[in-house]
């Protein structure tokens, strides 16, 4: 019973992650969408329509990351892993996502840089001149909570296997 | 290490990586990243982790992938799928085979939608194969039409490994579009004389259908018109320049959101699995797309491309004997890896060398999409196979791979016509100017 509460707890919370990813692709289509509308049928254009669709892109990429590195749907190739037996699927999938938490974690450290690189050269918008290093900040927050799901799931995989989610064989990549 | 050892060995310990199931971007870029570091020093390759990262899901053009994918999503959510083979069925079905063309074209129409391969076969193994069956259709037959069916989502436009392709080769993505729609077309017809010519060869292994009422006729066109008219006002207006490719995929999005709406086929429910379906593609795709463009720097540092070409090209066989060399290698690849891994892992080093042996890379894109589709329906992985196997729980692994053995070598033939004939690939392209 604890285990199922945990269980509930986190997948709300991996929910959550993925709900955040998945309204920015809402507001990055409708920006896109109602760009070009009023682009050919009125004559004008959503300031900042151009950056503002590029920055949130990079939002919901890393927040997507965070909650498909969680749920294992990465592009993986299962040939090896899906001709051996539980046990060993267990030890590849331990590996495979040690390595992905030491990637994802360089990556989370080297972002860190290129946030506060933006911050200090003050990087603006083309039209209202707003400043670009929220935006790559809240990016950033994807990734690092990426580093947390993975560890969460790296821990799961080596102490409570039953708990963790993963591609069945034979699930679509694209 | 001479540099020449450091890219070998980075190559082996990729491959490793991928086998022990570490996700192909990550391994890409981690391999990348490490071999740069060897070779350059950890400072600057470190430095291009972030960089790269967030410069690459920051490029507006690459919000090509996304849109195309949440405009796939809301359409097959909206329950187009059946709606299209109710209508092809009303056609052709009363024909010998009629059912198996009808899931072709559906299967066509759905593909040049949802830009899935996979997709596309899961969907169509839902909707056509019980109707297959219910008239008496086997079981190859049956399983065998919907994963060679399935491949066409790669070649009819909006497809996503022709976007990544575009993207990896810096090349119009429009064009490439355009480019993939005679080919399809083509792909289409064939699997359909494919279907007829079984049928004329055993009549009694596909038995015709119930005949449809006129009625029944232009209810089924009724139900497909809209989403059609979208698919054809995106691709047209991509094609004759009225968007970029990225905005054309968020006029597909906001269009087939609004058409579902509309058409009231899109509850919130679905809306929320459409958006969170096309999220988890998108950022799955992101993540190789990284990872390729860091071990891009790697490659480069290491002149791999180079010498690839320069090795392949001394071989004396000929442009047409490399190039035959070089389809081979993908035919066996595409034993061990999905499409998109193939394309984003290979292309980098392989499209040097085609463009040194004066190929069109716009035909070749088409060229290298088709082969690596092959690799989706034959043994031993066949993705589509394994799709379709997932949802038809009672077919064997043989009896669907039994079944798509006209269908691959129609395949075949086709790609033959195509290296003949490049023009079929580049005639629309030539057109956009």
């Amino acid at each position: 019973m604890p285990q199922d509460v945990k269980r509930n707890f986190m997948d709300r919370v991996i929910d959550s992650i993925e709900l955040v990813a998945a309204a920015f692709v809402g507001i990055v289509a409708a920006d896109i969408f109602i760009s070009v509308l009023l682009r050919h049928f009125f004559s004008v254009s959503i300031p900042d329509g151009y950056d503002f669709g590029r920055l949130l892109l990079g939002i919901l990429i890393f927040w997507g990351i965070a909650a498909t590195s969680y749920r294992g749907t990465h592009i993986t190739v299962d040939l090896v892993w899906g001709a051996v037996g539980p046990r060993h699927k267990r030890l590849i999938d331990i590996f495979a996502t040690l390595v992905l938490l030491f990637v994802v974690t360089v990556q989370t450290t080297m972002l860190f840089d290129k946030v506060r690189l933006t911050f200090e050269d003050h990087v603006l918008t083309y039209d209202l001149g707003l400043p670009t290093w929220p935006f790559f900040a809240v990016a950033w927050a994807g990734d690092v909570s990426a580093v947390v799901l993975i560890a969460i799931r790296t821990y799961r995989l080596i102490f409570h296997p039953e708990l963790v989610s993963g591609k069945p064989l034979g699930q679509p990549n694209e | 290490m001479s540099t020449d050892g450091v890219a070998i060995t980075g190559f082996i310990v990729l491959f490793v990586l991928m086998l022990l199931r570490v996700p192909v971007g990550m391994a890409m870029g981690l391999v990348g990243v490490t071999g740069y570091s060897y070779l350059v020093g950890a400072g600057p390759a470190l430095k291009l982790v972030g960089q790269t990262s967030m410069r690459t899901v920051t490029d507006y053009t690459f919000g090509v992938i996304p849109m195309f994918i949440l405009m796939g999503a809301f359409v097959s959510n909206s329950g187009v799928s059946r709606e299209l083979f109710r209508a092809a069925n009303t056609l052709v079905g009363h024909l010998k085979g009629g059912l198996g063309i009808a899931t072709v074209v559906a299967c066509g129409g759905f593909a040049a939608i949802c830009g899935s391969s996979v997709a596309t076969a899961a969907t169509f193994a839902n909707v056509a194969y019980p109707e297959m069956r219910r008239y008496g259709y086997p079981q190859t037959f049956s399983t065998g039409v919907i994963a060679a069916g399935g491949t066409l989502g790669a070649m009819l436009p909006p497809s996503t490994v022709l976007a990544v392709y575009g993207i990896i080769t810096q090349q119009d993505i429009g064009k490439l579009f355009a480019a993939g729609v005679l080919p399809g077309i083509l792909a289409m017809s064939m699997y359909v004389i494919t279907v007829a010519l079984i049928g004329l060869v055993r009549p009694k292994f596909l038995p015709a259908g119930t005949p449809s009422t006129w009625t029944q006729r232009i209810k089924g066109l009724r139900d497909v018109w809209a989403p059609l008219v979208l698919f054809a006002f995106v691709i047209g207006g991509l094609y004759g320049g009225l968007f970029t490719p990225t905005e054309a995929g968020g006029v597909g999005a906001g269009g087939a959101f609004v058409l579902g709406v509309l058409r009231r086929r899109l509850s919130r429910a679905l809306i929320r699995k459409s958006l969170l379906e096309a999220t988890r593609t998108s950022a799955a795709v992101f993540t190789v797309l990284i990872g390729a463009i860091l071990f891009g720097y790697f490659l480069t540092i290491t002149q791999t491309p180079q010498k690839v070409t320069l090795f392949l090209t001394s071989l004396g066989l000929g442009r047409y004997g490399v190039l035959l060399l070089i389809m081979l290698m993908y035919l066996v690849l595409g034993c061990l890896m999905d499409a998109m891994a193939m394309i984003i892992l290979t292309v980098p080093i392989i499209f040097p060398v085609i463009m040194a042996l004066g190929f069109d890379p716009i035909w070749f894109g088409v060229i290298i999409v088709m082969t690596v589709e092959l690799g989706l329906i034959h043994p031993p992985v066949g993705m589509n196979v394994f799709v379709i196997k997932s949802v038809v729980k009672d077919v064997s692994f043989t009896t669907i791979f039994l079944g798509v053995i006209p269908f691959v070598i129609t395949d075949l033939i086709r790609l033959a016509i195509l290296i003949g004939f490049p023009i079929i690939a580049t005639y629309l392209p030539s057109r956009m100017g």
